[in-house]
């Protein structure tokens, strides 16, 4: 079984379609996004529609849980004085524009989803959330010690853990004290890379009855990567009231 | 005289409120508000013992990870239980509530090569 897994795409309308036929070209038997519709461009209530047109199974992010509630905190933890000031202005604009209906669909997502697997003899589960299981808004890092990132799976009970947040992608394997195989894989951003990389990223596994907690390598685990039109999803922002960085951002992947 | 007359400090923002041969040891109000929200406190075991400056556990915060080193000395004697269910305790009581482990020193002398909290605070341009 296919399963694809997009995220974090920040109301960047030409990045999810360009995202959307990417993702059409491998067939999957499944599509998970694990949130983040909102924030940092003009089109939030497209995003949304289009993700509800096509059924896809959705998890709230920070900024949706945010927007949800009318709040004007979105749970970004910004460091500097001028990323508050821009994202103050964001998230205020963000409330201004999502509509009645798109904001109650944004305050009825779940904050996880979770599958249970039995393949083989050995049951697994397989937990997708946006930052961490533990925190919406927790930015789980490649570097975060093996440790910690362990201990946050076990105590999720997940042996697969899928999440975005971080708009860097990466897959770690590790390996705990019953000698299992775990695996953390950060799958990117379609509307925001931050990785220098400007395309639109997101991530598809591939699960069969191949797949142990004893083999490091059985599953496949594959990062796709997309052209859009960022000039579009650039000057939009542009000629938005939104902050011109925003744009800068998406032009250099940042 | 102000209230953490007695609190010594280290370069990496740990405090150590000496109290006889034991010490109480948390972070400061600086360090936890530069952390952000606190969602876990990875704290030793009692009984274990650290040398000054050695690394005795971490705190977990919404964007990062930060090391924990020992002000001075020690054996572990107890650990603040409710930093589990609270972590949070770091953020709005660094100075009390929000303490992390108790020691027994192996040198009190060591005292001497931390700062005071009218130097720390200085440091900090207060």
């Amino acid at each position: 079984m296919k399963i694809v897994l997009f995220s974090d795409i920040h109301a960047n309308l030409p990045a999810l379609e360009a995202c959307l036929a990417d993702i059409e070209i491998h067939k999957p038997d499944a599509v998970y996004c694990l949130g983040d519709l909102v924030g940092y461009n003009i089109w939030p209530n497209e995003v949304i529609n289009e993700i509800r047109r096509r059924n896809i199974p959705t998890i709230a992010g920070n900024y949706d849980y945010g927007i949800g509630r009318s709040s004007d905190d979105c749970g970004c933890a910004y460091k500097t004085d001028v990323e508050k000031a821009n994202g103050a202005v964001s998230i205020s604009y963000t409330n201004q524009i999502v509509k009645t209906e798109e904001r109650h669909y944004l305050r009825s997502l779940p904050s996880h989803i979770r599958l249970e697997y039995q393949l083989n003899e050995e049951k697994f589960n397989l937990l997708m959330v946006h930052g961490s299981p533990r925190k919406i808004n927790e930015y789980l890092f490649i570097d975060r010690d093996e440790k910690s990132l362990l201990r946050i799976l076990e105590q999720a009970d997940a042996h697969i853990m899928f999440f975005g947040h971080t708009h860097k992608p990466y897959h770690r394997i590790l390996k705990d004290e019953n000698g299992h195989y775990r695996h953390a894989i950060n799958i990117g951003s379609v509307g925001k890379p931050k990785d220098g990389d400007v395309r639109g990223g997101y991530a598809m596994i591939t699960l069969d009855e191949s797949f142990s907690l004893s083999t490091a390598d059985s599953l496949k685990v594959e990062f796709f990567r997309f052209v859009y039109d960022i000039e579009k999803a650039a000057k939009a922002v542009e000629d938005s009231p939104l902050p011109n960085e925003y744009a800068d951002m998406l032009r250099k992947a940042y | 005289m102000s209230a953490l007359e007695k609190h010594r400090y280290t370069k990496e923002h740990a405090w150590i409120l000496p109290e006889g041969e034991t010490g109480t040891i948390g972070i400061t109000d600086f360090a936890q508000s530069e952390l952000g929200d606190i969602i876990y406190v990875d704290l030793p075991r009692i009984g274990q013992s650290f040398k000054q400056n050695e690394n005795f556990g971490s705190v977990e915060a919404v964007k990062t990870v930060s090391d924990l080193f020992m002000p001075v000395a020690g054996e572990v004697i107890e650990i603040n239980t409710n930093l589990k269910k609270t972590p949070t305790l770091v953020n709005t009581s660094p100075f009390e509530d929000g303490w992390m482990i108790k020691i027994k020193m192996t040198d009190s002398g060591e005292l001497n090569s931390l700062q005071s909290t009218a130097e720390y605070n200085s440091r900090l341009g207060k």
